[in-house]
């Protein structure tokens, strides 16, 4: 009578893989991080008071769209902000000190739509990421919309740029001086031209 | 010594923050590996940390009857993955394709012929693992969090309601209504 289960049990991952133990050093890195967020946090702190000026991007399915942010391009849920309605969401996304918010096309009252159903985007979000090579292989290999692959910008950023599914524009980016700290290589200076 | 109840220990972090710090040390492990078995390894760490900072942001709301908080944090971990339907579809499937080609480490599910668990092995392959993992992932997000929690990670219906959020009679029914679904499928690929 209990087969059913019995077969469900035999899916748990580790009973089909055995799992390596869990590396302390995670556990000791997420403590510490923990009881850092848990020094500095302060209650009053809205979702606004990362950042006082944020988008709100029109998306017609909203959770798709959560749910490409975070996997293509490695935003992350305020989960505990986000608002169901029902029939749409609320729901606002962090990557590093920036903050989007997103929610159904609106035409009445925020006269906002899906560049999808507009058909062209006047907006474009500019990313800055910790490496951005290594966020641009992430994104590729989700099957990211890449619009432009990543390369370096004479005025001194390694950038690409992406459209996610519905048609909103994203530029990732990572200044020449940041990638030079963190070890990586970047294009030699050019000399100076004359003009 | 006593061991103060994690119920106090979250009272206690409401005036004293830091007192927070020891249920991390009492959960994390758990949590962390039904994460992974949920969403795999690589969203597991993220996601981790996420479980303790929303707790932690929450715990002027938990209810100080219940002294162990792990249901709890359970439920907050379970509110996560809900996020994250595809890596989950992603991870079943995975899970269920190896079924098919490694012998089952799980004693209890197999005999101690070898030969016979890859023989085994086969049969469950032909037997529609993955389409077992497609109607896992297919599942109501209500009903397979209700059936993972029970079937994995053995919470008790009490604990699962409480995780979920839900009262206990809606543990029940959603179970029923998940392994009927499994059961069906039974039948179809059951020949």
């Amino acid at each position: 009578m209990d087969d059913d289960l019995e077969r469900l049990r035999r899916l748990r991952p580790d009973r089909v893989e055995p799992d390596d133990p869990p590396e302390p050093a995670v556990f000791v890195r997420m403590k510490e991080q923990l009881m850092s967020q848990i020094a500095t946090y302060e209650p009053e702190a809205s979702i606004g008071a990362t950042s006082d000026l944020y988008p709100r991007l029109a998306y017609a399915d909203q959770l798709a769209a959560i749910e490409h942010l975070e996997r293509v391009f490695q935003l992350h849920e305020i989960r505990e902000a986000r608002m169901d309605h029902g029939d749409h969401v609320l729901a606002w996304l962090r990557i590093g000190s920036g903050i989007v918010m997103l929610g159904p096309p609106n035409e009445e009252v925020h006269r906002i739509v899906s560049p999808r159903d507009a058909g062209a985007t006047t907006v474009q979000m500019m990313v800055y990421v910790d490496d951005v090579d290594a966020h641009y292989a992430r994104a590729v290999a989700e099957g990211a919309d890449v619009t432009m692959a990543l390369e370096d910008a004479f005025y001194g950023e390694r950038r690409y740029e992406a459209t996610d599914p519905e048609g909103h524009r994203w530029h990732f980016a990572e200044r020449f001086a940041h990638i030079a700290a963190r070890g990586g290589t970047v294009p030699e200076p050019q000399p100076e031209q004359d003009c | 010594m006593e061991v103060e109840p994690d119920a106090e220990l979250i009272a206690a972090s409401l005036d004293d923050p830091e007192r927070f710090g020891p249920l991390f040390d009492r959960h994390a492990s758990v949590l962390y590996r039904y994460l992974i078995r949920r969403v795999g390894v690589d969203e597991a760490e993220g996601l981790l940390g996420d479980v303790f900072r929303i707790a932690f942001e929450k715990r002027s709301g938990y209810d100080p009857d219940r002294p162990d908080a792990r249901p709890w944090l359970y439920g907050i971990a379970t509110n996560l993955v809900a996020h994250r339907r595809r890596s989950e579809a992603r991870r079943l499937d995975a899970v269920a394709r190896l079924l098919g080609t490694v012998p089952t480490i799980d004693g209890a599910a197999s005999g101690s012929d070898p030969t016979a668990e890859r023989a085994a092995g086969r049969v469950d392959a032909e037997a529609g693992w993955p389409h077992i993992a497609d109607a896992v992932a297919a599942l109501p997000a209500g009903e397979r969090d209700a059936l993972l929690l029970y079937a994995w990670e053995d919470l008790s219906y009490a604990e699962i309601a409480e995780a979920l959020a839900v009262p206990v009679g809606t543990v029940r029914s959603r179970l029923n209504r998940a392994r009927a679904h499994l059961r069906e499928l039974d039948v179809v690929s059951g020949r």
